[in-house]
Formats: structure tokens, C-alpha cells, sequence
């Protein structure tokens, strides 16, 4: 029951997520939308998408029960958000940025919550740090947590080649997504939904033409350069990380021993 | 003045307010005074340290500039025509308006409003406090917050330490390859330090008490809640107010669960802060200038240049209202060289 629930919560957590990003589009298709709606769109969007963010993090908190989990998570938090100072200082190659790495394989090792929680947590602590608190920042967090939650449901397989092989596919394709994201939420302050509705014969095909635009003329290329980076990185520090991390993993699992048990 | 400054409560109404105000209006002349008032209470109350120095003037140039050409290549409406490219050429083919360029000018200062408040409230409001923000239901989260942050440092002198360590066997960085011997040793000291303080916390009782396990009902609830939201945010893209009120009653059951799951947790504050009369003027003012402004009608934030320019309505009320958020600008000014 209980397991179901959750599953569900989760399923619908993907649907929100989806309809806040893509609420532009929604908009778009319905030409009888309320103008005071259209309005309060932003803002409502991003309530609920903040509550959608607070009912996650209410579910996903049965996961730190012990003081290993949270000792682990927060310093893993820690060498992540580092890894963004490192970013934020040295401007890298266009939109690339380290911090999926961390993430990516925190999921793939200790499994799909505790990725959620690791990347949520993350883009919380460097955004405490550097100063980026602000309304985009529930829109961060839910999209990298779902980076690390979708990260813990990749098969592990035995060969090391076909494992990185897996890893940097999934890496390059996050890295696309989550600019395709991110921009979006962008997007509706850049182009209005007014301006839309102006358009004679407008709908959502329309706006989805000009958002293809406006991506491929704005961010395409940082997209593209922030794929690359963390498929690099993953090819260049995958393999020990994955194997490091494993064996603390076993380390874990050894003093609960009354887990496998029963 | 007090010690330390204005409370994190009161700063955290201001932002809500003059975020939400940033993301109601429509009207450039309102957008631009919100990044006024929102500079002016970042001079005078913030602490540069905190956060990053954004190069404004140049932030501020691209948003314009991207936002304005983008939206008058794109939107082919309005009176007041400038010039035209080929209709032949897909989606930028047709006449460029003046009326677009000032739609999408306005949409870029709506933008850089609500930058401008979160800028100040960055450097306004230190780490520790907003740390402590973090709702008693999420207490083992709040941990985890807290023990990264107070990580931070610490790994950052590792990695120097680590460093050292590897250009004294003469190593060096060339490439991206060359940070693997970095981050390897950084990673497994890292994880060897968070087994030791797993041990210390264990050793001072922590996760003795009784289990935190999940309330009954607190799945179903969760559940039940983000259902009606959707539901409601749905209903209120469509139809307006039957819609506010679904979306209100799902975020009321999603925020009582949240209180209930914080009762739960015993809690005790070492240092509290003292609420004092500065932070309630702030926080009536930000109040005020929120009612004031909704009260006016959210039609008069609005403004379309479409379908022929004209000038921005600047009514005294919404602009009065507007201006009491730099209130704190004068309440707690930050002094130079004061302690926290």
C-alpha cells in the first residue's frame, strides 16, 4: 500500500514537474484561457511547484534515519557545492558545469532516494553559498533531483566499459534536458503570454516553434558544451569515483547487518 | 541599532512581497522602479562579501537587449511599424513593430526586478540564518544542510592540502585528466571523515530517540494534497477564482501535514533572536505595499504596448506602495565594520 502511494506520489511529482515547465504551451492551447490567470501563471507555477518540492523532500526524509546517511549525504553535499565554487570561479567552457557528476553517480551507487535527496540538497547548499536563493531555485532543485532519483534506477551491468558507456550516455543526455529545462522557465518572462495570444492563429504549435527558436539561438551551443563536460568528466573520474563510493557503500551495509538478514 | 541587524522573518515578507509584486506587474515604469527600491535597499542594508558581485550594468544590457530583439523578430503585431524582413524567411519573416520591441524590453526589466530583490536578499541575509529557516519537519534535512555547509571550508582546505601533496611528487595540471589524482584522494578522505562523524553522532545519541518513522495517513495525505494542486492549478489557468480556491485548499493540506510531521521533533534554539520594532515596520510596510497594490487591482500592474504603444498608466497608489519597500533601507542600514 504504502509502496504504491509512494510510487504514485512520485508519478505525480513527474506530471507537475512536466506541466510547470511546459505551462507556456498549456497556455497557448487554450484560447479560452482566463486573462487573470494568464497572469498569476508565473506565480502559481511556481507555488506549485514549490509545494510539489516540499511533499518530495516530506517523503523522500524517511531515507535519513541513520547518522551515517546523513553524515555521508552532507559531505558528499559539500564536495559537490565545491566542485560549483570551483565553477563559479573559473568560468569553464561555455554552460559546463561539474556538478552532475557528483550527482549522477550518487544516485547510481546509493540507489534512486538518496540521488533525490543528493541533488536537491545540492543545488540547495552551493545556492546558500554563492548567493542564488530565489524564486528559480525550487525549478533547480527538482530538476537535479530527479537527475540523481532517475540516476538509482540505471542497471548495473558487470562489464566497466559498458557501465561508463551507460554512465556518459545518461550524463550527456541530463545535460541537454536540464538547459531544455531550465529555460523554459526563462521563457515566459522573455516572451509573454500576451504576445502569444496577439498572434493571429496562435496555439501551442506556435509557441512551441518559437521556443525551438529561441533555444537554438540562446543556448543551444552552452547546452552542447555543458553535455560534453560532464560526459568528459564522467569518462575521465567515472570509474574510480563509482568503485570508491562502492566500497563505502559495502562499508554501510556491513555494520547494518540486520538488513539482508530480516 | 541592534547587533544584528533586522530579522531574517522580516526580510524573508520583504522579499515575498517585492517578488511577488515583480511577478505580477507588467508595467515598465513599475518594473523599474522595483529595481530601484531593490539596489537602494542592497546598498544600504546588504554585505558585498556575501554572495557574488554580479557585473550589473552588463547583466542588465544582455537581458534588455536579448529580450527586446527576441521578441520584436518573433511577435509581428502592433501599429507602429519599423521596418520588415522577407515574409519568406521562417518565423522572423514580417514586420518588426515598435510595440514588440517595448513588450519585450518590458518583459527583460520584469526579469531583472526580480534578480535586483534576490541579490539583496542574498547579501543581506547570512548562511546560518537561513539555514535555521528550515521548517521543523524537515530537521533531518536541516542536519544534512548543516553539516555541508560547515563542510565547505574544510573540504576546500583538503583539496589544497591534497594538492600540495601531489606537486611535491611533481605533479601538475595540464588537462582534465589531471584532476583525477585530485579528486580521488579529496572523495575518499571525504567519505572516511563522514565515517567518523557518523560515529561521533552516533556516540552523542543521535537518531536515539524513537524512531522517526512516517505518520499514518501521511502518504495518503501527501498524495490527496498534490492531486487538488494540480488540480486547481489547472482549473486556474481556465477558469480564474473556482481554481485559486482548489489550489488553496491542496497547499493548506500539504502545509498542515508538514506542521503536524514538525511537532513531532523536539526542538531547542541556543541564541533566539528578539524580534524588534524595526523588523515589524518592515514587515507591515512590505504588507502594505502587497495589499495596497492588489487592492488597486492586478489589472493596473498590468500594461500591453499592443496594438499601439502608448505610455505606461503610473498610478500614485501602486507607485506609493511600491516605494514603501525601501523602507528598510533607512530602518537598519548596515555599518561598516559592525559584528554579527
Amino acid at each position: 500500500m504504502s509502496k504504491s502511494l509512494s510510487a504514485f506520489i512520485y508519478g505525480l511529482s513527474a506530471v507537475i514537474g512536466i506541466a510547470a515547465f511546459a505551462y507556456p504551451f498549456i497556455l497557448a492551447s487554450m484560447p479560452e484561457a482566463s486573462a487573470a490567470g494568464a497572469q498569476a501563471a508565473p506565480l502559481m507555477t511556481t507555488a506549485l511547484l514549490g509545494l510539489c518540492l516540499l511533499a518530495l523532500l516530506i517523503e523522500v526524509q524517511g531515507e535519513v534515519v541513520s547518522a551515517k546517511v546523513v553524515a555521508t549525504l552532507g559531505m558528499l553535499v559539500a564536495l559537490a557545492s565545491v566542485l560549483r565554487f570551483v565553477e563559479t570561479a573559473i568560468p569553464g567552457p561555455g554552460g559546463f558545469s561539474p556538478i552532475f557528476v557528483p550527482i549522477i553517480l550518487a544516485g547510481y551507487v546509493f540507489g534512486a532516494r538518496f540521488g533525490f535527496l543528493m541533488g536537491a540538497m545540492t543545488l540547495l547548499v552551493s545556492a546558500l553559498l554563492t548567493g542564488g536563493v530565489g524564486p528559480w531555485l525550487p525549478y533547480q532543485m527538482f530538476v537535479s533531483a530527479w537527475v540523481g532519483f532517475s540516476a538509482g534506477w540505471l542497471p548495473h551491468p558487470r562489464n566497466p566499459r559498458l557501465e561508463m558507456g551507460l554512465l556518459i550516455a545518461f550524463g550527456v543526455g541530463w545535460g541537454l534536458l536540464y538547459g531544455l529545462l531550465t529555460n523554459l522557465y526563462f521563457w515566459p518572462f522573455f516572451i509573454g503570454e500576451t504576445a502569444m495570444r496577439y498572434q493571429p492563429g496562435g496555439g501551442a504549435v506556435l509557441a512551441l516553434q518559437r521556443y525551438t527558436a529561441f533555444y537554438l539561438a540562446s543556448s543551444l551551443l552552452w547546452d552542447l558544451l555543458r553535455a560534453a563536460g560532464t560526459g568528459l568528466l564522467l569518462l575521465v573520474a567515472g570509474q574510480p569515483v563509482v568503485r570508491a563510493l562502492a566500497r563505502f557503500r559495502d562499508r554501510f551495509q556491513f555494520s547494518l547487518a540486520e538488513a539482508p538478514g530480516g | 541599532m541592534a547587533e544584528r541587524g533586522c530579522d531574517l522573518r522580516a526580510w524573508i515578507v520583504w522579499a515575498g512581497a517585492a517578488s511577488v509584486l515583480a511577478m505580477l506587474t507588467r508595467n515598465p515604469l513599475y518594473a523599474l522602479l522595483l529595481i530601484l527600491v531593490a539596489r537602494l535597499v542592497d546598498a544600504a542594508c546588504g554585505r558585498p562579501e556575501r554572495g557574488i558581485a554580479l557585473p550589473w550594468a552588463r547583466l542588465a544590457l544582455v537581458v534588455l537587449l536579448l529580450s527586446a530583439i527576441f521578441n520584436g523578430l518573433f511577435v509581428h503585431t502592433g501599429e507602429t511599424v519599423l521596418g520588415r524582413l522577407p515574409e519568406s524567411w521562417p518565423l522572423v519573416g514580417g514586420i518588426i513593430t515598435l510595440e514588440a520591441l517595448v513588450y519585450g524590453l518590458t518583459t527583460g526589466l520584469v526579469l531583472l526586478a526580480l534578480l535586483a530583490i534576490f541579490v539583496a536578499f542574498n547579501h543581506i541575509v547570512p548562511v546560518s540564518d537561513l539555514v535555521r529557516l528550515a521548517p521543523r519537519a524537515f530537521h533531518d534535512l536541516g542536519v544534512v544542510v548543516l553539516v555541508a555547509v560547515t563542510y565547505v571550508p574544510e573540504t576546500v582546505r583538503h583539496l589544497s592540502q591534497v594538492r600540495e601533496a601531489q606537486a611535491i611528487r611533481g605533479h601538475q595540471i595540464r588537462g582534465l585528466r589531471d584532476w583525477q589524482p585530485l579528486l580521488v584522494p579529496l572523495l575518499v578522505g571525504g567519505m572516511e571523515r563522514a565515517m567518523g562523524l557518523a560515529e561521533a553522532m552516533v556516540a552523542r545519541g543521535y537518531g536515539a530517540a524513537a524512531s522517526r518513522a512516517q505518520q499514518p495517513g501521511m502518504l495518503l495525505g501527501l498524495a490527496v494534497g498534490l492531486s487538488l494542486t494540480l488540480a486547481g492549478w489547472l482549473l486556474a489557468l481556465w477558469r480564474g477564482a473556482a481554481g485559486w480556491l482548489l489550489f488553496a485548499a491542496g497547499a493548506l493540506l500539504l502545509v498542515g501535514l508538514l506542521w503536524r510531521q514538525g511537532r513531532a521533533v523536539a526542538h531547542t534554539q541556543y541564541r533566539p533572536h528578539p524580534w524588534q520594532p524595526a523588523d515589524t515596520a518592515i514587515a507591515l510596510a512590505s504588507l502594505l505595499a502587497l495589499a495596497l497594490a492588489l487592492w488597486q487591482g492586478v489589472s493596473l500592474m498590468g500594461y500591453t504596448p499592443y496594438p499601439l504603444v502608448q505610455l505606461p498608466p503610473l498610478s500614485p497608489i501602486v507607485g506609493g506602495a511600491l516605494l514603501l519597500l525601501a523602507l528598510p533601507a533607512f530602518l537598519c542600514p548596515q555599518h561598516q565594520g559592525r559584528h554579527v
